[in-house]
């Protein structure tokens, strides 16, 4: 009787992964179904174009990804600027390696729920003040980083005194959610994501609509570890640049979304983290 | 096995002497009943040779007995060998006894009456029961002499007498607290009457009859 | 005399919960918090057991972490407890269980990763510790007598096992059959921070709104615990431990370097790692004990002093649910009873975090989600105590009934017993408190989480060290009170 059991608990053993696999991940920005259909795209992509086996881990937050970077767990991963930066200040020798056309002139939506009573500006307002508020993740750069950096700017406060409540979403998706249902009047939000949930019709765009949008700044890139050619062959990471930067199906690009992918240095990221030092959340 | 000897011995009870100081010898062969009023001091009298005479192989049969409720009859039994084995042994008993463990102490519980209890927790036995396999523990474990409190207090006539006999033929040099100052002539050769902490009556058996010990109690 | 007490101390605990009160925030900010429960409980009912791919993975997941780390802390626990006497050993037990799973598993992620071990060991250390104090107790309550009896030349092992721990037995099994369902809860949790088991596929069913997916796990996982007592049985239990090992899944694999610069580099406050010497770590302390420890320490033990009165009104209001002087012996009073019975196991098996997390969504985030999660959890455990213990009291035959009956006959009698159920909840109560944070309400784990999440770990393992002298500061107090009211009851052993 016993045997049966066994036999599926046997089966049900996952096989030991394979030694020199190319992992990687992504912060967890959005819906994970979303994700899981965007990089299991790409991972396919990438075995066909470095001829190595290639591995998309999932993550539960935008830490996560960084200590997966730093841990040598993962070798290469999409980051948001902030969390870019977080992993090369970590990981001496790893590059930035690409960036979507998008990224390098990148802003954040402030969104509000009908109930602000706030109407689309081109400048912060002074009507926000009081409102309840949510960022998107902790580490996030468009939805954390950049919009606190403009609030501050805008009001010489922190936040938590500009805002009647100041809360952390965790991810785009959910600041869209939480702010369509009304649990937060306004929310600072990832344009790119916005545009993604708006046209999957995820949103009632008669209850919440975009109120400001923020001045330009860098953000996402692909980045990739220092010692990338020493264990997958000498000019591996040009090779996994090219991939990246010949990457043109429409159906792949779509789901991030982004128009293509362009070449991004370490530099390029310079102002994030002047500005994450500014706001004591780099050391 | 040479004779045995407490040297001044004494029992407190908190900031009260219960004991002593008394001395004492034993010969190999003899079998010791003592007498007393309960609470006069014989079961401290039985922990100080215990605690005196433990590494000279005396084996201590309890007045609240020792058992291990939760273990079988065999297994408290049994714990009487634990001595004479490695702990591996030991501990593979307790999954499951070995043959020849059980081929010898189940005769044991078959004279005691308890040949069907072997599987049984002690936790499930009648005080009676309970006290048969204690004294089966202590034979089982052997040794030169026998310290024993009241063996046989919860037994009835007939039963009183098995158990008295096996202890005494498995232990020919025995203390035993006694309250039937019947059976205490008829299965020790030795007397000794505590009073007030000390030992007032020191005579053979053989020179006794219970109106002698009567001023005891 | 010590009635009075009791109720002194009683309404000294509401007085304070209420001052409490005034300084929480406990507002309702969603916009339809009802129909989101709507869409909730629809899912429950109408669970949607095909949307889940990994459902079975899921499962399979969840009970190997929860063997594995049970296992693994039961065999330290046990070690532990016999060298329970020495100060260091104690002390050691003590801070290792007043550290959550969850923190626990967070400090693990960072250098074994995303691999099996971190959620193994973020189970079985807290759980070495906590086994490692009841299994003391245990043994130290057996008959010392049948050792007093054994040959000379026994050896240790064979002392030990015959004597000490064969009396101990039926009540470790119990404890730790116990223990095992705590630790399929904390399995389950774990996967709120990334472990693979049912609390990871919970967390993104939430997260994209997929109640029917949500029904379907929240059932299963009931169905686990409420079936428990069937399927673990002494004789399978080797054959769970066993094959267990071989379910935790691959993970990533851990690179061993890791760990050592975690502990040489990552943990070392920032000023000394950065040279700056003391000068630059009294500011640097000062800093995170200001802004972050203070305000987490405020909010942490005010949502502790009311989830705690909360949790006892809901027990003593609850406990006549499953207490046969309420609901009647026969007939239709079993069917109340068992109804009661099924309250009172779904409350208590949904652990704390999830329930915050549910009522998170419903409500929006406040003070209200953590207090009524808490509440709802330990209260529903509480009671069923409570209950269970009322039910061992018998009645003359012409008592009073109805409220006059709970009023003066029941409460009274199950007063202190409750009292001092809860004192030990205390301490576990403030455990749980601190790890909501890591859902956005501002207790100590909040500004955990925040480190974790700007990579500092330096600072992060300051405030979980912070969390842990705190709650054995709650746990001595909670002692000392139980003293004081002379409330001996060795029922401590019901705790997750």
């Amino acid at each position: 009787m016993l045997r049966p059991v066994v036999m599926t608990l046997a089966m049900l053993v996952t096989p030991l992964a394979v030694a020199d696999t190319f992992v990687f991940t992504a912060i967890p920005d959005e819906d994970e179904t979303r994700l899981q259909e965007r990089f299991q795209k790409v991972a396919d992509y990438l075995e066909d174009e470095l001829d190595v086996e290639v591995r998309f881990v999932p993550v539960k937050s935008y830490a996560a990804a960084v200590t997966a970077f730093r841990n040598n767990q993962v070798q290469l991963a999409w980051f948001g600027g902030l969390s870019g930066v977080q992993a090369r200040e970590q990981v001496p020798g790893s590059q930035a390696l690409a960036q979507g056309v998008e990224d390098a002139r990148f802003v954040t939506y402030f969104i509000a729920h009908e109930s602000a009573g706030l109407e689309p500006s081109d400048s912060l307002s002074d009507n926000m003040r009081d409102l309840t508020f949510t960022f998107g993740a902790k580490g996030s750069t468009s939805g954390r980083l950049m919009p606190e950096y403009f609030l501050r700017e805008h009001f010489g406060e922190a936040p938590e005194d500009i805002f009647a409540r100041v809360g952390f979403s965790d991810n785009h998706s959910r600041t869209v959610s939480l702010v369509a249902s009304g649990a937060y009047q306004l929310g600072a939000v990832n344009y790119t994501a916005w545009e993604n949930e708006v046209e999957a019709g995820n949103v009632d765009t008669d209850t919440v609509q975009v109120v400001w949008e923020s001045p330009q700044y860098p953000d996402y890139q692909w980045t990739i570890r220092g010692d990338a050619d020493e264990r997958f062959g000498e000019g591996f990471t040009d090779r996994v640049r090219q991939a990246l930067l010949d990457m043109d199906d429409p159906e792949l690009l779509e789901s991030f979304p982004r128009e293509g992918f362009i070449p991004a240095s370490n530099d390029d990221y310079t102002i994030i983290r002047e500005i994450g030092q500014e706001l004591d959340l780099i050391d | 096995m040479q004779s045995l000897a407490l040297q001044d011995a004494v029992a407190d009870y908190g900031a009260t002497r219960v004991l002593g100081p008394l001395s004492l010898t034993i010969d190999p062969g003899e079998r010791i009943a003592l007498v007393g009023k309960s609470g006069v001091g014989k079961s401290s009298l039985l922990s100080v040779m215990y605690a005196q005479w433990r590494d000279r192989e005396a084996t201590l049969l309890p007045q609240d007995l020792g058992l291990v409720p939760t273990l079988s009859v065999f297994h408290n039994v049994y714990m009487g060998g634990l001595a004479r084995h490695r702990a591996w042994y030991n501990l593979a008993t307790l999954l499951r006894p070995f043959h020849r463990d059980r081929q010898t102490i189940q005769p044991l519980l078959e004279r005691l009456g308890l040949g069907d209890k072997a599987r049984s927790p002690c936790g499930e036995l009648s005080g009676g029961q309970r006290q048969r396999v204690a004294a089966a523990r202590a034979i089982h474990q052997g040794g030169g002499i026998l310290l024993a409190d009241e063996p046989v207090s919860a037994l009835d006539g007939p039963q009183a007498e098995v158990v008295m006999q096996m202890l005494v033929d498995a232990f020919p040099t025995a203390v035993l607290a006694m309250h039937d100052l019947d059976l205490a002539l008829r299965y020790c050769n030795r007397v000794l009457g505590i009073h007030d902490g000390g030992i007032v009556i020191d005579q053979p058996s053989d020179r006794l009859t219970t109106n002698d010990l009567m001023p005891l109690y | 005399m010590s009635r009075s007490a009791s109720l002194r101390v009683s309404l000294g605990f509401i007085a304070l919960a209420m001052v409490c009160l005034a300084f929480g925030d406990f507002e309702i900010s969603t916009h339809d918090p009802w129909q989101e429960l709507g869409r909730i409980f629809l899912g429950l009912i109408a669970p949607d057991f095909a949307a889940v791919d990994f459902l079975g993975e899921a499962i399979l997941r969840t009970l190997a972490f929860a063997f594995v780390g049970v296992g693994l802390g039961a065999a330290g626990g046990f070690l532990l407890a016999l060298l329970f006497r020495h100060l260091w050993v104690r002390t050691f037990c003590a801070v290792v269980r007043a550290i959550h799973e969850l923190f626990w598993a967070l400090i693990f992620l960072q250098f074994f990763g995303l691999h099996p071990l971190t959620g193994v060991l973020a189970i079985a250390i807290p759980y070495a510790g906590i086994f490692a104090k009841v299994y003391a107790e245990i043994l130290d309550e057996s008959d010392p007598q049948p050792a007093h009896t054994l040959p000379r030349g026994t050896d240790h092992v064979s002392g030990l096992v015959y004597t000490r721990l064969a009396q101990a037995w039926p009540h470790v099994v119990s404890y730790t059959a116990y223990r095992l369902e705590c630790g399929l809860r904390s399995s389950a949790v774990l996967g709120f921070v990334g472990m693979p088991t049912l609390g990871f596929y919970l967390e993104s069913a939430f997260a994209q709104g997929a109640y029917g997916s949500v029904g379907a796990l929240l059932i299963l996982f009931y169905l686990l615990i409420g079936t428990l007592r069937w399927w673990v049985r002494p004789r399978l239990l080797p054959l769970y431990l066993i094959a267990a090992p071989f379910l935790l899944g691959t993970g990533l694999p851990i690179v061993w370097s890791n760990v050592s610069r975690f502990f040489t580099q990552d943990i070392v406050p920032a000023p000394l790692r950065n040279g700056e010497g003391l000068e630059g770590l009294i500011p640097w302390l000062g800093n995170l004990l200001v802004n972050q420890a203070l305000p987490g320490i405020w909010n942490t033990l005010l949502l502790t002093q009311i989830a705690l009165v909360l949790t006892g009104i809901l027990a003593m209001a609850l406990f006549p649910l499953i207490s046969h002087h309420f609901t009647g012996r026969h007939g239709t009073g079993r069917l109340k009873g068992m109804l009661g019975h099924i309250v009172l196991v779904v409350m208590r098996s949904t652990p704390e975090l999830l329930l915050a997390f549910i009522l998170l969504q419903l409500w929006g985030p406040s003070m209200l989600p953590a207090v009524a999660a808490l509440a709802l959890h330990n209260g529903g455990i509480i009671a069923h105590l409570v209950g269970q213990r009322s039910n061992q009291i018998t009645l003359r035959q012409d008592a009073p009934r109805g409220i006059d009956r709970y009023a003066y006959e029941v409460a009274p009698r199950v007063y202190g017993p409750f009292l001092a159920l809860l004192f030990y909840r205390w301490e576990i109560i403030m455990r749980e408190t601190a790890i909501l944070g890591i859902l956005g309400i501002t207790t100590l784990g909040f500004y955990v989480d925040s480190a974790i999440q700007e990579i500092r770990f330096d600072r992060a393992m300051v405030l979980i060290l912070i969390t842990a002298l705190l709650n054995i500061g709650v746990d001595i107090l909670a002692r000392r009170l139980r003293n004081y009211l002379r409330l001996r009851h060795s029922i401590n052993r019901q705790s997750c």
